[in-house]
């Protein structure tokens, strides 16, 4: 996993060059770890990232309104559940009453996992329509990532529900690296220093 | 297979009605002092079992539709199938009147089919209350008269010096009264009489006045009402999978798999129509090769199915042989494999070719070289699927000796015949019982879906239940056409409209209506249509080709307004004054006066021009069909990038309202499926397969997309109720293209809407 | 074997673990109020309520419902008077029919949840139950005319 990480690290390095004007986010937890910082590593990693949250299979649920995506074209829920205060949605239309704790069988049923939610209404965690310089900021900031700290943000890529885009039921195309390559680049990014992009 | 001239192929609908008519209206005599003295003789036919139901109460039977216990209670039998519109109430209501019964005493059931006893039961053609209308009426005031004949023996009083009142009979000299129940069995025994009495429509207490469904509380607490709650001890499952394309036929099939899945009792293929069958006029058969599962349970035979292994192959041309109307004759139809692309353009290819002349007045080619402005417009429209909520589905006990069939069905009149045929059996020997229909808007006429489980029921030898799933429903054919029209008006140098053509087509049918608005309304008038053949199966939807012409013809006659520089209902009014006070051609089958009186009422009730309403972007359209007329205003307003129709006004010409509240309902429930369907809907084909499978993918208007406010009026008359179900739908369409030129700047010229605007669902 | 508690009842069931609950609930147990529309979770006609929440059952395994407190529309009111009961005769919902109880069952979690909606919660509230029929305006003050009839209900006790 090393080597893997390391390998598209030193790919993505190579295309974007080190990022000079990459901004290091302070992460929580920090002064207790040490660090390898490497901005022009973490950076590339981050790109890496940023390919999978920007995926519909990720993006759909941090959208930029209230109301979350569907399908590959990323349009509005068909019938338009609402976030709700913990990101379960309202009254009739919780998430849970459709998607079940796994995939409902067959095309273009409701995708399912135990924790199927968008994130709670004050902590957004907006993907969409986000460049990768705020969405790595809004990631690294503890005020708008849900109080992670590095080993819990690390431990997010482990997380069930994210483990779902690489298993998201029949016909729904995946992220566009597989999930041992986002969780490398993942945790490079962070372990490297978590520095955001310049753009 | 196609249909392409479906209703020619017909006996028409009507002719149901007149059989009736004719049995009805021997002779009616106005009365003094209001009424009808009306003389008929079908009643007679009826002649009572002279038994009484087993258990108690004990029911004296009046007649085919009344029946009343020793203390009171009074049923009253719904002849005619109910998928929504409200007859489970609204024609016993008729009885009722003419009974002169008190409502709080009646209860409703549904009546069994028997067309002799109960007359042509079909739910279609907005027909309901305007062919049952003075037929319920006869029976009310027959069982009435003889109830009072009993009376006056009972009492020995002379029946002349009898009257009734809310369920009473009175002789008021004497102060004597009685309940029609104490009268009921007497009653029974007395001769139906040739001639009765019936009420003048001012004096009416029970029709015109709101009455809640009687079905009500059944349906919010979950009773078994439904085709598909229907269930017998034994009952067997069974779905059929159907071909992926329309133009393919099964190849091969391999079950090994799906029999050994748990519950399964059985696999086969099944001919729906064997060679040569004559098909009646609403037999339409979307795929004749029926590969059939059948087991225990409907989660079962569903997950059975999916291990089906089959494989299917091009049709190619086949042939239908159509009977009906007494003409037998054979119909091809073609085996290609449809997409809508290629649709499309067929269908411009045909447009320009000649068609055939359906009417003409005047000279229109001449008035349109000396016009000083043309105005031609083409639009389009996808084929619609029905969308019931309760998909497809039909009980069925076929044996050697008798059928029990029951579920969901429109036409049990129409479907009757064929099934006698197809089981081989005697009509008497097929009893069809009429379940609640979960939706119908046309769908539910073509009975195919009966024939194929009483078949899958006489191979199986069993009670057997045949199930739709929505997929099988949307993909399975009977849609409303796909049509096109161009329309094009020629305006003098003064503005004033010269000449009018129409030119429509369609796969497999064209939606032209020759002789309505504005037929007769133009000095010169053309109206031709042409139709494409195609192995997509097409039936009745709410308010067939309607439902396509007060759209494209309603924004036509915006652009000519606008143009003509008028105010769109005046433009309008002013061709119903011609049309009124000098009419072009003599078959126009509107009545201008009523036509323009919705009009009139829809401006005065909308507040049209008044500043209040500046902030809506507004439109109009009115239209006329299935015996009634509707007009609508609709008020958008743009909501992030969105259209959303916030308020409409509807104004409605169908005579007498029989029931307010629910024709009010029926038609908010029009303007809000108007709405939905010109926004969204839409079906298309690839490769002969539809491209829609389920509500993901065929888009259906949901509560925050439908109005605020749907305001209703009724112009208040005399004349014999007119349908209503159908009636209200198309012009929707017409107002909502209207207002969207207001809201965008933009014309809308192909169905449905929203996907024009390149738009997403709209946002809260 | 599975044991559902169904409208305060216990019922022991042989069927597959990944039978839909609607089709244990139709065909099984012969409970037909909650319908089938779709299967897929889109129309809304197939809501139950699963521990209070508006559950589709379609695309509810009968296992997620094990030992759990089911209530369909045939126990939403052991009378069938709940508000929402009494204010959708009141109002005249219904056409054909065939959508209203899974309207209800929705519509019954949001007035637990909101006692006084406003026609924007309802339009969230309601926006997965589709009725073809367009009954939509009525169901709309129907909820807004249970929700009275519930407060009022409250205020006497």
């Amino acid at each position: 996993m090393v080597i893997l990480a390391l390998l598209v690290s030193i790919v993505a390095g190579a295309i974007s060059g080190p990022a000079r004007k990459a901004s290091h986010a302070r992460i929580a937890g920090d002064e207790e770890t040490e660090l390898l910082k490497d901005s022009a590593r973490s950076v590339a990693a981050f790109k890496e990232v940023y390919k999978v949250l920007m995926h519909p299979r990720c993006m759909n649920c941090h959208p930029a309104g209230d109301v979350p995506l569907q399908n590959d074209d990323s349009h509005l829920h068909a019938m338009l559940p609402r976030r709700g205060n913990g990101g379960h949605g309202v009254y009739a239309m919780k998430c849970a009453n459709c998607h079940q704790p796994t995939n409902t069988p067959g095309l273009r049923t409701p995708p399912g996992n135990p924790k199927w939610a968008l994130p709670p209404a004050d902590m957004k965690m907006v993907f969409q329509n986000k460049n990768p310089r705020e969405l790595a900021l809004q990631i690294m900031d503890y005020k708008s990532n849900g109080h992670k700290n590095k080993a819990q943000l690390i431990e997010h890529a482990r997380d069930t529900l994210v483990k779902w885009g690489w298993d998201p039921g029949e016909g729904r195309s995946l992220p566009p690296l597989n999930y041992q390559e986002f969780v490398a680049a993942w945790d490079t990014w962070i372990n490297t220093g978590g520095y955001a992009p310049a753009r | 297979m196609t249909k392409p001239f479906f209703k020619n192929n017909l006996p028409k609908m009507t002719d149901q009605t007149n059989s009736m008519n004719r049995r009805s209206f021997l002779k009616s005599t106005a009365l003094a002092g209001g009424g009808l003295m009306i003389s008929f003789t079908w009643l007679s036919a009826f002649k009572s079992s002279g038994k009484t139901d087993p258990g108690l109460p004990a029911w004296a039977e009046l007649n085919g539709y009344i029946k009343i216990t020793p203390d009171n209670i009074i049923k009253i039998l719904n002849p005619n199938p109910e998928f929504g519109q409200n007859v489970m109430t609204s024609l016993p209501m008729i009885v009722a009147e003419e009974l002169d019964a008190d409502w709080k005493d009646v209860v409703v059931e549904m009546g069994p089919h028997d067309s002799l006893k109960l007359g042509p039961q079909f739910t279609g053609g907005s027909n309901s209350v305007r062919m049952y209308w003075k037929p319920l009426r006869e029976a009310g005031a027959a069982a009435r008269y003889m109830l009072m004949q009993a009376a006056a023996e009972t009492w020995k009083l002379p029946a002349e010096e009898l009257t009734t009142h809310a369920g009473m009979i009175v002789h008021a000299k004497s102060m004597k009264s009685g309940k029609y129940g104490e009268f009921a069995s007497k009653a029974a025994g007395i001769p139906i009489p040739k001639e009765v009495k019936l009420k003048d429509v001012q004096t009416f207490h029970v029709v015109r006045n709101s009455k809640k469904n009687v079905e009500g509380l059944k349906i919010v607490t979950g009773k078994p009402l439904f085709g598909l709650d229907y269930h017998q001890e034994g009952m067997l499952i069974a779905m059929i999978a159907h071909p992926p394309a329309f133009g393919m036929k099964l190849k091969s099939f391999d079950a090994s798999e799906t029999l050994q899945m748990p519950g399964i009792k059985d696999v086969f293929t099944q001919k729906l129509y064997e060679e040569g069958f004559e098909q009646g006029g609403f037999d339409t058969r979307t795929f004749n090769d029926l590969l059939v599962v059948v087991g225990k349970t409907t989660w079962e035979v569903m997950k059975a199915r999916k291990k089906l292994k089959t494989e299917w192959e091009p049709a190619g041309e086949t042939k239908d042989t159509m009977g009906g109307g007494g003409r037998k004759r054979e119909i091809v139809v073609p085996g290609d494999l449809e997409s809508t692309g290629a649709q499309l353009e067929k269908m411009q290819e045909w447009a320009s070719k000649p068609a055939q002349q359906l009417r003409r007045d005047g000279d229109p080619e001449t008035a349109f070289k000396h016009a000083a402005q043309i105005i031609e417009r083409t639009y389009n429209a996808p084929f619609l699927a029905h969308n019931c909520m309760e998909p497809m589905n039909f009980f069925a006990h076929v044996t050697d000796e008798k059928a029990l069939v029951a579920g969901p069905l429109q036409a049990p009149g129409w479907s009757e015949p064929t099934l006698a045929k197809l089981l081989g059996l005697p009509a008497d020997k097929i009893e069809i019982q009429l379940t609640r229909m979960g939706g119908g808007f046309g769908r539910r006429a073509y009975g195919h879906y009966l024939y194929e489980a009483a078949l899958i029921s006489k191979r199986v030898k069993a009670p057997v239940k045949l199930i739709y799933t929505r997929e099988d429903d949307m993909t399975y054919g009977i849609y409303r056409p796909m049509y096109t029209a161009t329309y094009r008006a020629a305006l003098d140098a003064r503005k004033n409209l010269i000449a009018f053509h129409v030119k429509g087509g369609g796969i497999p049918e064209h939606a032209v209506h020759a002789n309505r608005f504005p037929a007769g309304t133009v000095d010169n008038y053309l109206a031709e249509g042409w139709q494409i053949p195609s192995n997509i199966t097409i039936g009745a939807f709410r308010a067939p080709r309607s439902n396509f012409n007060a759209a494209a013809e309603q924004s036509f006659l915006d652009e000519v307004a606008e143009a003509a520089g008028k105010d769109p209902i005046d433009f309008r009014l002013e061709l119903l004054q011609r049309a009124k006070e000098n009419p072009v051609g003599k078959n126009n089958e509107y009545d201008a006066d009523r036509y323009a009186g919705i009009l009139k009422l829809v401006k005065e009730k909308s507040g049209w021009g008044k500043a209040e309403n500046k902030k809506y972007n507004r439109g109009v359209a009115a239209y006329f069909c299935h015996n009634s007329y509707a007009a609508h205003v609709v008020d958008m307003v743009m909501r992030d990038g969105q259209p959303y129709v916030e308020r409409v006004t509807s104004a409605i010409d169908c005579g007498i309202v029989i029931n307010p509240d629910a024709a009010t309902n029926m038609v908010q429930g029009a303007v809000v499926d108007g709405i939905g369907n010109s926004f969204y809907g839409g079906l298309t084909h690839k490769g002969g397969a539809v491209e829609q499978k389920n509500f993901y993918d065929y888009r259906i208007i949901r509560m925050h997309e439908a109005p605020k406010k749907i305001d209703v009026y009724f112009v208040q008359n005399d004349i014999d109720p007119t349908g209503l179900g159908e009636p209200p739908f198309p012009p929707v369409f017409g107002a909502v293209a209207n207002a969207l030129f207001k809201a965008t700047g933009k014309r809308f010229y192909q169905q449905p809407y929203i996907p024009q605007l390149n738009a997403t669902p709209r946002a809260f | 074997m599975i044991t559902l508690n169904i409208n305060k009842k216990n019922y022991n069931v042989d069927v597959d673990q990944d039978t839909p609950l609607l089709w244990v609930l139709r065909d099984t147990l012969g409970l037909v109020g909650t319908k089938y529309g779709c299967g897929v979770a889109q129309c809304g006609a197939c809501t139950i309520h699963l521990n209070g929440e508006a559950v589709r059952s379609c695309v509810t395994k009968v296992s997620r419902a094990a030992g759990q407190k089911v209530v369909t529309i045939e126990g939403l009111a052991e009378k069938g008077d709940h508000p929402l009961q009494k204010a959708w005769l009141e109002l005249d919902v219904s056409q054909c029919g065939y959508c209203q109880a899974g309207q209800v069952m929705s519509a019954a979690v949001l007035l637990k949840e909101n006692k006084a909606p406003t026609d924007a919660d309802i339009d969230a509230a309601m926006a997965g139950n589709i009725c073809r029929c367009g009954t939509y305006l009525r169901i709309r003050d129907a909820i807004h005319r249970a929700a009275d009839i519930q407060r009022k209900g409250t205020e006497k006790t």
